[in-house]
């Protein structure tokens, strides 16, 4: 309990600053809500004028104007653009802390194992996501209901937030793997943005190509916002694929750095 | 008993060598010295010890029980105190003392703040505030706050004034009086023969001598440096046990291993500008063994 409460103390400042962030993107473009689902014609026209290729990479052509929860989602794309550069930050740091900070030889002096360093650190950075998630998702339903009362959809509401959850854990996961896979982290920002970014093309590409093959590795379609919009349920397929990497990963985490060498500083 | 015992450990990081072949124990209740040129591979050998790195070959034993496989267990009743410290920057002296007791089972919360008091350390400062000898101090009382039975040193008093220093080492001798064992490694052979009861020597990450401090003070080597007033016959000085004799101008410089009282002897009616007997530094030391092997 000690450790979690020591790395929940010491990410408390960042988890602040990524909901206040992650709720102004979304208060951002609920605001342009009203103005937009007026003109909305006149905005599909110039949306039309762009390449296909263009709008689908964009998203552009899965906003559905007509009622505020397609809107929502076509916001909550970015807001899992965000939620994956946290998850994949907040992944990488907690375990490299130690290294990067070079308080390992303080921690990893105590009587405790490696996998219980892990273990704790993971726990640690799940209830960061979940605390994450808890209060974007309030935020949000908040603001959907003030927005637009009537036309709020909670099963939908709660398809479309689940899907950040669980795009962060595939990230959170990915990241504790990256940091106990490469030898010394120095710097965070620059490998999760990387990585996240990464991704994000890739899933852009997949929007325009439309390709089953490459949604393997296109982690934001896992949990594909249209989609699930459509179907009303995730895809069962993906959810098991994103389950196992998930697995892959955590194992990998606990494989990999209970061998591991701590440079000295 | 041996609270140590050091099996042909090995350490390669990749293809560079870090120690090879190292073997020694340190009985309980001994202060043990751990000496070496910085590199030469003391660190390794104590991370090794605290399961912070894998060995590549060979193993070691604290209390009886192999240190990477009950690392846990036996890291109970260690303490340590690395070379360079490194804390949690934002938090207090305080809040950092009082985490490291919580990975221990029953500490007494008095003894932070005795600890802290003998090392004259602000309980109420920000990690990221103190200077570099203030946090070596936490280190210290972090180090010691469970009353560990085994005492890893690794380059203990850097940054330490020398009032501090002699706190450290009295609060080390106490320790080790009611019982715990010390491992202190350091490249300073004075402060080594101050505390140690014996000391093992590293060189190029191998064991080169191990030595009682007793019988290294019977064998001490003085550095003599004799400035004289006049020409010298080098042959005046040609007593056994001096080495490394050598004759600049009018500057004899050599080591010497014996009776001091010799040297005072031949010195009689010889007139000398200046004249400095020294212990020799470590390097010097060092060159001893290197000439052993030829």
């Amino acid at each position: 309990m000690n450790m979690i409460k020591q790395e929940l103390r010491m990410n408390l400042r960042s988890l602040i600053t990524w909901c206040l962030s992650l709720l102004a993107i979304l208060i951002l473009f609920m605001l342009f809500f009203p103005a937009l689902s007026d003109q909305m014609e006149e905005f599909q026209k110039v949306f039309n004028s762009f390449p296909p290729a263009f709008q689908a990479a964009l998203k552009l052509d899965t906003i559905t104007i007509d009622s505020i929860m397609g809107y929502y989602q076509f916001a909550f794309s970015f807001i899992l653009l965000g939620g994956a550069i946290q998850a994949m930050n907040l992944g990488v740091a907690i375990i490299s802390q130690e290294v990067r900070m070079k308080t390992g030889d303080f921690l990893f002096v105590k009587p405790i194992t490696r996998n219980r360093v892990v273990t704790m650190k993971m726990l640690a950075a799940l209830i960061l996501i979940t605390m994450t998630n808890l209060i974007l998702g309030i935020g949000a339903s908040i603001v959907l209901l003030i927005t637009d009362a009537q036309s709020f959809d909670l099963k939908t509401f709660l398809l479309i937030n689940g899907s950040l959850f669980f795009t962060q854990l595939f990230f959170l996961s990915l990241g504790l793997f990256l940091s106990a896979f490469l030898k010394r982290i120095r710097t965070v920002l620059p490998l999760s943005l990387g990585v996240v970014f990464f991704f994000y093309v890739i899933s852009m590409i997949q929007e325009t190509v439309n390709d089953p093959k490459l949604r393997l590795i296109s982690p934001f379609d896992y949990f594909n916002l249209a989609e699930i919009m459509e179907r009303m349920e995730y895809n069962a397929f993906y959810l098991l694929l994103w389950m196992l990497l998930i697995i892959l990963f955590v194992l990998g985490t606990y494989w990999l750095f209970r061998r591991k060498d701590l440079p000295a500083i | 008993m041996n609270v140590i015992d050091i099996n042909g450990l090995t350490k390669y990081y990749g293809k560079h060598k870090g120690i090879e072949d190292v073997s020694f124990s340190v009985e309980e209740g001994e202060i043990f010295g751990f000496i070496g040129p910085n590199g030469a591979g003391k660190s390794t050998t104590i991370r090794t010890l605290l399961a912070l790195i894998y060995p590549t070959k060979g193993s070691a034993t604290i209390f009886g029980k192999d240190c990477i496989k009950y690392g846990h267990e036996i890291r109970r009743d260690i303490g340590y105190l690395p070379s360079e410290v490194f804390y949690y920057e934002h938090m207090k002296v305080l809040e950092v003392l009082k985490y490291s007791a919580s990975f221990y089972d029953n500490v007494n919360p008095a003894r932070i703040k005795e600890l802290a008091d003998i090392m004259d350390l602000d309980l109420n400062k920000r990690i990221d505030d103190l200077s570099y000898g203030n946090k070596k101090k936490v280190g210290i009382v972090q180090g010691l706050l469970h009353e560990p039975k085994l005492i890893i040193l690794d380059e203990p008093t850097s940054g330490l004034d020398p009032l501090m220093q002699q706190k450290f080492f009295d609060l080390i001798r106490k320790e080790n009086e009611l019982g715990a064992t010390v491992l202190f490694s350091s490249h300073i052979l004075s402060e080594v023969q101050k505390l140690c009861h014996r000391v093992a020597i590293i060189k190029d990450g191998t064991i080169v001598d191990i030595k009682d401090i007793q019988e290294m003070r019977r064998n001490n080597y003085k550095k003599v440096m004799l400035e004289f007033d006049g020409i010298i016959d080098i042959s005046h000085f040609n007593l056994p046990g001096v080495t490394r004799l050598t004759l600049e101008n009018n500057v004899m410089e050599f080591l010497y291993k014996g009776d001091i009282n010799k040297i005072i002897q031949r010195l009689q009616g010889v007139k000398l500008a200046n004249m400095l007997i020294e212990e020799p530094t470590l390097e010097e030391i060092f060159m001893h063994y290197y000439q052993k092997e030829e």
